[in-house]
């Protein structure tokens, strides 16, 4: 529009290095795939890891006997 | 540089100078959208510091790691499915074929041309991201319901289905321009009561059923104790910033299209302007603290929340109402949050910890109802459909089953997995020391844990807690949610 810089060709060339690719090419298409997949993961790693931390933690309350009878003990700790 | 563009604009062509207008106009658009999303991140720092500080200290970070965590899995779940939901799902299944390269559902697909970076397309990406803000807020609307017992990889679970599938479904059926309730219908929720708040809302409460209430939540006699969250200020500032944060989500709500006379469209592509939502939210808000203040007494909590039940009673019509009416109808909506969260709580025995159903679901549909009785008549959308009680109703019996649904039947997996609820050991200590091992206010003195009885006494935490955990694990069933009554049987 100024006339300062050819930006119409110019916006071709780096929206290839931009995107791997335009929209719909193989190079977008893994990275789609490789994205959705690292999603999937960490939903399955939230699950592991909380389930693995829940789990000791329930069993060393329960092994330290702190709610073995209720009413006679300091109870929870806050 | 000004003197080059007068020169500039003097030797343009006509064609030259719509060019330039249609391009201002384009940026004007996505700077706009830019800006919203910036506001509208309040409101998820509101609700971080709303629900954690209505938590008890010993389970304050795991209550704000769910509002920091849902921006990990909202956002690409939105990403990969649920912004081609938004496009392909519209008219109830993809007629031209998903992914088709045509139209509004081929660009909405994740390997798409509009999906990334590309200089001939400034509005998908700041579109998607103000999208993106509102399915944040609706896993925020169910995380506040849940706190203290659910497990943050069973929020995250389900707030992704929420935020990535459900909500964005009913937004492509009702709150779209080419929506099948809209383009059948006449169905007008211009501001999102129904399909942001009310399925929230009603997903939360198909959670709650299967999570059940909080270990000590009730008394023997079915009678609802209350906990004393550990910071009422920073409950009361995270309203605050929400409701800052509602601004920007009322802006988001408009389609701005400078170059058409009046320049702003509602989400149906409906002539509005940003001064009559404006008008609403503002004696919105004022109306529900009123209603909210009257319905519970003077109770700091519900005055708050009523304000924000108000806006939600009058955003279905926020682009039509008269303020005084918008005033009306807020003060009533403030009073349906406030008595419907007494109902949920003392006679369904449903443990909403900060009464997300009532605020965001009751008062959600609440709202789409009130459309149909005092802005029937309306011209909605391109079509031109008149809005009514019957298609307001229609859309309520269509997002019913979708929102509530999905929301008990992942929530029922999870628990028969027994992935929905903490052990009842770490819930008595406190969920912080075993998601994190430590105590997040060090400097401080512990006390001991308050529990308000239904009378109104304040009693000694420790011994109504582990009574209640002892009834349900001496009934060999620790996994059972105690103080149901469920145990007792």
């Amino acid at each position: 529009m100024f006339d300062a810089f050819p930006y119409d060709e110019w916006s071709e060339d780096i929206a290839e290095f931009w995107t791997f690719g335009g929209g719909g090419s193989t190079g977008t298409w893994i990275l789609t795939v490789l994205g959705f997949a690292a999603m999937l993961v960490a939903f399955w790693g939230f699950v592991i890891l909380e389930n693995r931390k829940l789990t000791h933690q329930a069993s060393r309350l329960k092994a330290s006997g702190a709610l073995d009878r209720p009413g006679t003990t300091s109870g929870p700790t806050a | 540089m000004t003197a080059s563009m007068l020169f500039w604009i003097a030797q343009a062509t006509p064609e030259e100078l719509a060019d330039q207008i249609s391009l201002d106009s384009a940026i004007l658009a996505e700077t706009f959208y830019f800006w919203t999303v910036v506001i509208m991140w309040l409101i998820h720092v509101g609700f971080m510091a709303y629900e954690g500080g209505a938590s008890r200290r010993k389970n304050v970070m795991s209550t704000a790691m769910k509002n920091i965590l849902t921006i990990a899995v909202v956002t690409p779940s939105f990403y990969y499915v649920g912004w081609y939901i938004y496009g392909c799902f519209q008219q109830g299944w993809p007629k031209d074929g998903h992914a088709s390269t045509d139209g509004f559902c081929g660009l909405s697909a994740p390997w798409s041309s509009a999906m990334g970076p590309n200089l001939q397309d400034h509005i998908t990406g700041v579109f998607f991201l103000a999208f993106l803000l509102f399915s944040w807020t609706t896993g925020s609307i169910m995380s506040g319901a849940v706190i203290e017992r659910i497990r943050l990889s069973a929020y995250l679970i389900l707030t992704a289905i929420l935020g990535s599938g459900v909500w964005i479904m009913d937004a492509a059926w009702g709150w779209s321009s080419d929506g099948w309730l809209v383009t059948g219908f006449g169905f007008h929720d211009a501001i999102a009561s129904g399909v942001v708040h009310g399925v929230a809302g009603l997903f939360a409460f198909g959670v709650l059923l299967n999570l059940g209430p909080r270990i000590g939540k009730y008394a023997a006699d079915g009678a609802a104790r209350s906990f004393r969250g550990h910071n009422t200020h920073l409950t009361l500032m995270g309203l605050l910033l929400i409701f800052t944060g509602f601004y920007g989500f009322y802006a988001a709500c408009l389609v701005i299209q400078s170059t058409v006379f009046p320049g702003w469209l509602n989400i149906y592509l409906s002539p509005t302007t940003l001064g009559a939502i404006a008008w609403v939210i503002t004696i919105g808000f004022a109306g529900g603290f009123t209603g909210g203040w009257f319905a519970s007494k003077g109770d700091p909590f519900w005055t708050l929340s009523g304000g924000l039940a108000g806006v939600i009673a009058v955003s279905a019509g926020a682009d039509v109402y008269h303020p005084s009416l918008a005033y009306l109808l807020a003060i009533s909506g403030g009073m349906v949050a406030v008595w419907s969260g007494h109902f949920i709580e003392r006679k369904l025995r449903v443990d909403d910890a900060v009464g997300a159903v009532a605020v965001h679901g009751v008062c959600g549909f609440y709202g789409v109802l009130l459309v149909g009785i005092f802005a029937g008549g309306y011209p909605t959308g391109v079509n031109q459909i008149e809005s009514s009680f019957g298609g307001q109703l229609m859309g309520i019996m269509a997002f019913l089953p979708l929102a509530f649904l999905p929301g008990y039947v992942v929530s029922w997996v999870l628990k028969k997995f027994n992935l929905l609820r903490v052990p009842p050991e770490v819930e008595l200590e406190g969920l912080d020391m075993a998601e994190f091992q430590q105590d997040f206010y060090p400097e401080f003195e512990r006390v001991p844990e308050i529990v308000i009885e239904p009378d109104g006494r304040e009693v000694d935490g420790a011994p109504v807690l582990l009574d209640a955990y002892w009834q349900a694990t001496t009934n060999g069933r620790a996994g059972t949610p105690v103080g149901t009554g469920e145990e007792r049987s």
